[in-house]
């Protein structure tokens, strides 16, 4: 079967932290939170970290800024669901175990957007979010795609794309 | 010199890398839901060190997932200037990746 997702978020957030903070270290996709220490003396590190992840969110990326850490979240759809996750994301920072290395560090946060308005900025001013605009030049042509995805003439001529490229093995 | 041939990342353990080239090439698959052969494309990086240890090995990979990640990194081949550590977490379709870029120091 053809492809039918693209990695929008994820892109924009390795692009933005390329373009910004290329010069220190960055995790992508960290699952945050305590894994128990019962769970780690009875199976192991690696299971217990294993068993822990579906409770462990995980933060789109962490920068390693000398006095801080860096939590990003990016989003291009859902934009409010993004900007509330990051307090309390940033609540796990301090008991998770993967981070404890790099401790100790304050927690400040970014959330990524393609666009913003008023009432987004009051929010993240409020809650002491660093609200940045990226808008690399691929995004307009996603976010066409997505509201023309709607219309019958882009669902028919896409699945027309799909079935040729399978005609043709391109997938 | 580590002789091995593909970097085999294992469940949760990091597996830090310093990649010197990659690659993009098809390879034909047996889809696992059809059991039909597929053409699918896989990011393909050379690893000059695996774990701290010189090897010359090769780490590849179809998820958009993973691949993303590096997307911004792959035109200008910035990755040479960063040491990559990768954990793999879960199987399948729900398969995830953290993947932390550390500026290298040569």
């Amino acid at each position: 079967m053809a492809r039918k997702t693209q990695q929008v978020e994820t892109r924009l957030v390795a692009e933005y932290v390329k373009v910004n903070y290329s010069q220190f270290p960055a995790i992508t996709n960290q699952p945050l939170g305590v894994v128990s220490a019962e769970l780690m003396a009875e199976i192991g590190y690696s299971k217990a970290i294993s068993m822990s992840r579906p409770n462990r969110p995980e933060v789109d990326a962490i920068v390693l800024l000398p006095r801080y850490f860096l939590i990003i979240e990016g989003k291009v759809w859902h934009i409010v669901d993004g900007m509330a996750k990051l307090p309390f994301y940033a609540s796990l920072i301090p008991v998770t175990p993967e981070l404890k290395e790099y401790q100790p560090r304050e927690v400040i946060m970014e959330l990524v957007v393609p666009w913003t308005n008023p009432n987004l900025e009051i929010m993240c001013r409020e809650h002491n979010i660093q609200l940045r605009v990226y808008k690399p030049d691929w995004i307009s042509d996603v976010v066409n795609r997505v509201t023309e995805y709607s219309t019958r003439e882009y669902r028919l001529a896409r699945e027309e794309k799909l079935r040729n490229r399978e005609l043709l093995g391109l997938e | 010199m580590v002789l091995q041939n593909h970097v085999i990342l294992q469940d949760n353990q990091p597996a830090r890398m310093h990649f010197t080239d990659h690659h993009i090439e098809a390879r034909t698959i047996t889809d696992p839901n059809t059991l039909q052969p597929a053409i699918r494309r896989t990011l393909v990086f050379n690893v000059d060190r695996l774990n701290g240890i010189p090897t010359q090995a090769v780490l590849s990979t179809m998820a958009e997932n993973l691949a993303s990640q590096f997307a911004p990194y792959l035109e200008d081949k910035s990755y040479v200037n960063y040491e990559v550590i990768v954990t793999q977490r879960g199987v399948g379709y729900t398969r995830k990746w953290t993947v932390q870029f550390i500026p290298f120091s040569k």
